[in-house]
């Protein structure tokens, strides 16, 4: 008798659990509008990183609007935009699939092409939807128009760091390299889109400016196979550092060629998409060591720069069986819990009440303090976490992602290969 | 001496991608659209076989042509034998198969940068002062090789010269007692194997991403179509062709124009000699 009674207390108190729980989302979701390139990495680490922080918030009682809490709800869509021959079209009939079909209120995440990016910011202003871009998009000309025509695309916001910050920090460990082991020779690889085309033209001047020689200049249509040219045009000049610009899979076969070759000059990338995952490694062989890649900011390698950080490190691995893999990890994640704080304290969905919060954003996260610049909508960069957002340097070292810059969460040094020294 | 060296790796490279399409139509008069796929399956099936079920590499090198033979002539069993002799059908019916293979090892969570094959012999050496991977050099020897088997196949056997009997005048053949439909299925079969040997060889360079298949199909049609279609030693040359003028490119004028070369040969191919440098019987039908 006393067992049933048991039984009885416990499926009543299961029942009103469950139904405290639903009555605890009876509200309306706020649909959050992922357009991502689903098949290449910087599209599913996005969506992987979004997932994580909404699962978080809802686990948590969800988002408080006016106080009524309102669960999160994303609908992913693939907007192909990395893939090569896809043209900006099909991302801009994705994005408006997700504003019109999906009635998403707020846009997270891509389209992750720069070009997709930017003609899609057009369609935001049309359609007065929010979007916060987290992953891939690297032009400056995404905040610079902006602040250019802030009423038309104030919707927009970017909540990583862009070429310009990527290229100061690349430049800041090649003055490093000069200091301590004497390298000024730079040869530039980059891949034919917007960003990397734009960055390497930048990184040319700049470099030249800092007092580095730029020996060459190599620009590669998406989808490339062969680098041995370019290579020996490496070792011929007697270049001493490869800055490489490429997020196709294809630059694998560089950096595998680099290491057979034995090629004296260190690779150094950014949006080297296929040295930043954590298979890099075991795909490579050991190919991939000493190769240095720029992952955007923090917490997308192993690193203790805020107490979020490796919370969230570990939280992603716990989730999907895998480390933070590409540069749109820690973004992607934080955008949520962002643009959460910003409905919270505007009280509703209304986009340019929305806007206003966002602008006045001032949280801590995974990669440091997290801000906006109130005119352009591009989140501030710092070398310091407390600062604002810190970017992210890693280095291939016996098969583990050391980070190696900025020295304020560094976990290594930079190493040159033995047939560099 | 660089642009030699590699200039006739790449060639040799571009050969072996567009052997097995230029066989497949050449003795079916089938265009297999789905040649890019057949490529970057052997490599998923084989990556599967060798680092999943842990076989030993060269077992499952054998295993995954063998696989991609039998899917190469399960699609002309099942699916192209119904639309042969339809081009357009055959070439939306074989697309459609490969628009399937490839989505649906995307679908099955192959993406990402991570699926590689190990080279077949690490390191590199210097061949007249230009240093070269061992792997490269290896890939160079067997494709070669390999046009030469196949030019003693096509030759001195019995089946090499019932395809080449299809191939010359399918009518003919069957008129000889030669099955055309069983021969054609062969030849499917062994255009797939052919994509398999051009996947085994070059995929351990990079790694293995569905994308890849596209650019494989690209670059077949366009060595098939300036070597003239049909003809797989012509193939073999417009392979040198353009390999030499991509490597010409990148050193003369730049990285950036190396991939319109294949597209640029296609183009200045149809207005000047639609029927490509072997076409000999599409020429005379030009003429006619």
């Amino acid at each position: 008798m006393k067992s049933y009674r048991l039984r009885v207390c416990l499926s009543l108190f299961v029942f009103m659990a469950l139904l405290s729980g639903a009555h605890a989302f009876a509200e309306k979701p706020i649909i959050i509008g992922a357009p991502l390139s689903t098949a290449y990495l910087y599209g599913w680490d996005a969506e992987r990183g979004i997932k994580l922080a909404v699962d978080e918030i809802n686990a948590a009682g969800g988002v408080n609007v006016n106080d009524k809490k309102r669960p999160f709800k994303v609908e992913v869509i693939d907007t192909r935009d990395l893939e090569p021959g896809v043209p900006v079209s099909e991302a801009l009939m994705a994005l408006e699939r997700l504003i019109l079909s999906k009635k998403a209120d707020f846009i997270l995440g891509g389209p992750n092409r720069s070009e997709a990016a930017l003609a899609a910011m057009s369609l935001l202003s049309k359609h007065k939807k929010i979007s916060i871009v987290t992953s891939g998009v690297l032009t400056p000309k995404y905040h610079k128009m902006v602040a250019e025509k802030y009423e038309k695309f104030k919707y927009c916001f970017r909540i990583h760091g862009e070429a310009v910050n990527l290229i100061g920090e690349m430049i800041a460990n090649f003055a490093d390299l000069k200091e301590k082991h004497g390298l000024t020779k730079v040869f530039i690889m980059a891949q034919d889109v917007s960003h990397a085309r734009g960055a390497a033209k930048v990184m040319g001047k700049v470099a030249s400016s800092k007092g580095f020689e730029v020996t060459g200049t190599e620009i590669f249509p998406t989808g490339t196979t062969n680098f041995s040219m370019a290579l020996l045009k490496v070792k011929k000049t007697g270049s001493q550092i490869i800055n490489i610009w490429m997020d196709m899979p294809e630059s694998a076969i560089l950096l595998k060629q680099w290491y057979d070759l034995k090629i004296p000059a260190l690779p150094f990338g950014s949006t080297l998409a296929a040295a930043e995952q954590p298979g890099f490694w075991k795909a490579t062989e050991g190919k991939g060591q000493y190769t240095l890649c720029n992952v955007v900011n923090a917490g997308n390698a192993p690193s203790d720069a805020t107490e979020w950080t490796m919370k969230f490190y570990n939280a992603y691995a716990k989730k999907w069986g895998v480390e933070p893999e590409g540069l749109g990890s820690s973004s992607s994640y934080m955008a949520v819990y962002v643009l959460k704080d910003a409905i919270e304290r505007a009280g509703t969905l209304e986009s340019d009440k929305v806007v206003t919060a966002l602008e006045q954003t001032d949280m801590m996260g995974v990669y440091g303090r997290l801000r906006f610049d109130p005119k352009s909508h591009q989140v501030i960069a710092a070398q310091d976490p407390k600062d604002g957002a810190v970017g992210s340097i890693l280095q291939w070292q016996d098969g583990k992602r050391v980070v190696v810059y900025p020295k304020s969460i560094a976990k290594g040094s930079i190493q040159l290969p033995p047939w560099m020294k | 001496m660089e642009i030699l060296v590699y200039g006739t790796i790449n060639s040799v490279s571009l050969a072996l991608m567009g052997l097995g399409f230029a066989m497949v139509y050449g003795i079916s008069r089938v265009p297999n659209f789905a040649h890019g796929a057949l490529y970057i399956i052997c490599g998923f099936v084989t990556w599967t076989l060798f680092q999943i079920v842990g076989l030993s590499y060269f077992v499952a090198i054998i295993l995954s042509l063998c696989v991609n033979g039998i899917l190469g002539m399960s699609m002309y069993r099942f699916v192209l034998i119904r639309v042969r002799g339809m081009s357009i059908s055959e070439i939306i019916a074989s697309y459609a198969i490969g628009l399937v293979i490839l989505e649906g090892l995307r679908f099955g969570g192959f993406r990402g940068m991570t699926y590689t094959l190990p080279v077949f012999m690490e390191g590199s050496l210097m061949i007249g002062g230009v240093p070269v991977d061992y792997h490269r050099v290896v890939m160079t020897i067997i494709g070669v090789a390999l046009v030469a088997g196949l030019w003693v196949f096509t030759h001195y056997t019995r089946i090499g010269l019932a395809l080449q009997g299809m191939a010359q005048d399918e009518r003919a053949a069957m008129m000889l007692g030669i099955d055309s439909d069983f021969m054609a299925m062969v030849a499917m079969g062994f255009g797939a194997v052919l994509a398999g040997v051009a996947a085994i060889l070059i995929l351990p360079l990079g790694n293995i991403v569905v994308e890849s298949g596209y650019h494989v199909l690209i670059m077949s049609i366009a060595v098939c179509i300036v070597g003239g279609l049909g003809s797989w030693m012509g193939a073999f040359f417009a392979a040198f062709i353009i390999g030499y003028a991509q490597i010409l490119t990148v050193v003369y004028i730049g990285s950036h124009f190396q991939m319109v070369v294949a597209i640029l040969a296609i183009i200045l191919t149809l207005i000047l000699k639609p029927s490509g440098l072997f076409g000999q019987q599409k020429e005379l039908e030009e003429r006619v």
